[in-house]
């Protein structure tokens, strides 16, 4: 059971990696656009036990380390992933009524991309990241917010969907 | 119910962020295989990235082309106005170019005959409306200009300044109809008067009758009296035709102008005329004939099919 959950994911998780990569990075939005990556870990989160929650995020914020567009040092965004995504699992999770929610579930991911970039910013600042001006990391911030905040509706279906295969469960959004 | 957590999830948590930390420390102490795994993680990538940008080309700048319209219309704007402006310095440049060759040639001119110049800008052609062949130049009284001085360029003779005004002079050419002068054969030093036809051919009258004229004479100024309205030895212009018309009291010819009246920019007024005559050190070199080169083709017959059947 495990074995086909990790085959299942792996893949699916390395895709959107190199969609994120190699396509949705090319589009400049507005307000600094938005990360399918990031919002397919934090919905996968969402769904999942704070453990596989935690698992994902470490897995997803590896990947996200080794990209070129980390400045960071290796691992900070494999901790920040893993503390967010538990985080995030860790409150939907035994909870039906949030769970069978689709609103529920896009605000945890909303907030989850804000708290993880705010945690970003803040470990970047002390390990030495350069981070840019105030009102670039401001703009940036409210605009990956709103920017989630109108995808994640859009994909929650699919990676529900996906979600339930790989997990084999019935409850779908 | 909500999760409350137990042991094996708080211990996988602590093993996956103590993971996370153990990372860190090693990217920050240095650890190359790290730097390894991000240059692999990118050369992997690259042929993906390469695809999304001819995917995503299109409309990559879509959304920010979109939210600065505005801008990108002024940009355009301020873009087109810089074009305009830039095509303008160009203009300019190749005028002040060309006007610096003629400067150049007109100060090699002077220099030869030791004629003391002021040069001078066209600034307006005259009006056609009075049937008289004039131009504006930039310099007057106030540059020392006076009336009946010597007007030249880089080719030869222009005219004489006819009215002088502070700031500004006009200038007779020689192509005008009342303008005379005095003119030498180069060489043959037989002398004869010019008359301007409206046009740059003019008609030479020799006060010989005696001399033979030929095509291709040059025709220098002869000189005035106190070098007042010209100084001697300037080009005028060259013998393109000679008329012999049997009877004719004085014998005539029409001269080809060395100055091409309709391209002038910069000219010269001649204020100091040289201590002696510089006589012929002005002719302009002869032009060389270039050749022309003769193709020969050869052609030879082919046998006709009917020689050949028997």
């Amino acid at each position: 059971m495990l074995a086909r959950r990790i085959l299942f994911s792996v893949p699916i998780f390395l895709v959107t990696y190199v969609l994120q990569e190699s396509l949705f990075n090319q589009v400049r939005l507005p307000g600094g656009g938005f990360s399918i990556f990031l919002i397919l870990t934090l919905v996968w989160a969402a769904l999942s036990t704070p453990e596989v929650g935690a698992v994902t995020g470490f897995g997803a914020g590896f990947l996200m380390d080794i990209s070129q567009n980390s400045d960071g040092p290796m691992g900070h965004w494999t901790l920040i992933m893993v503390a967010t995504c538990y985080g995030i699992a860790f409150l939907a999770y035994g909870d039906d009524r949030s769970r069978a929610n689709p609103l529920t579930t896009v605000i945890l991911v909303v907030s989850g991309v804000f708290i993880s970039e705010v945690i970003f910013l803040l470990s970047g600042a002390l390990l030495g990241v350069n981070l840019g001006s105030f009102g670039q990391i401001l703009t940036t911030l409210i605009g990956m917010s709103i920017w989630t905040l109108i995808v994640t509706p859009l994909v929650l279906p699919v990676f529900t969907k996906i979600h339930a295969i790989a997990f084999d469960l019935s409850s779908q959004i | 119910m909500r999760y409350g957590g137990d042991s094996r999830s708080r211990l996988l948590l602590i093993i996956l962020v103590v993971s996370a930390l153990f990372l860190i420390t090693l990217d920050l102490r240095g650890v190359k295989v790290l730097d390894g795994l991000r240059s692999g993680s990118q050369t992997a990538l690259s042929p993906f990235q390469r695809a999304g940008n001819a995917v995503a080309s299109p409309f990559k700048n879509f959304f920010s082309d979109v939210t600065h319209l505005g801008r990108t219309r002024n940009q355009l704007a301020t873009l087109k106005v810089e074009n305009f402006n830039l095509k303008q310095e160009l203009i300019n440049r190749k005028n002040a170019d060309a006007q610096l060759k003629q400067f150049k040639s007109l100060l090699d001119l002077a220099g030869t005959a030791s004629y003391k110049i002021l040069n001078a800008k066209v600034i307006s052609q005259g009006s056609s409306q009075s049937f008289s062949q004039t131009l504006t130049i930039d310099l007057g009284t106030n540059s020392g200009i006076k009336k009946d001085m010597t007007v030249i360029c880089d080719s030869g003779l222009v005219g004489v300044v006819k009215e002088v005004f502070p700031y500004s002079s006009v200038v007779l050419l020689a192509s005008d109809p009342s303008f005379r002068i005095g003119v030498r054969i180069a060489g043959s030093q037989q002398i004869g008067i010019l008359t301007g036809q409206g046009s740059r051919k003019a008609v030479l009258q020799l006060i010989d009758n005696q001399t033979t004229l030929s095509t291709g004479d040059v025709l220098l100024a002869r000189g005035s009296l106190q070098n007042h309205p010209f100084v001697p030895g300037v080009p005028v212009g060259t013998i393109s035709s000679v008329d012999n018309s049997p009877g004719a009291i004085a014998q005539s010819a029409t001269v080809k102008f060395y100055t091409n009246f309709s391209a002038l920019g910069v000219v010269a007024v001649v204020v100091g005329a040289p201590a002696t005559d510089p006589r012929d050190a002005l002719v302009p070199p002869k032009p060389h004939p270039t050749p022309i080169p003769t193709v020969t083709v050869y052609a030879t017959a082919s046998p006709s099919p009917s020689a050949t059947k028997k």
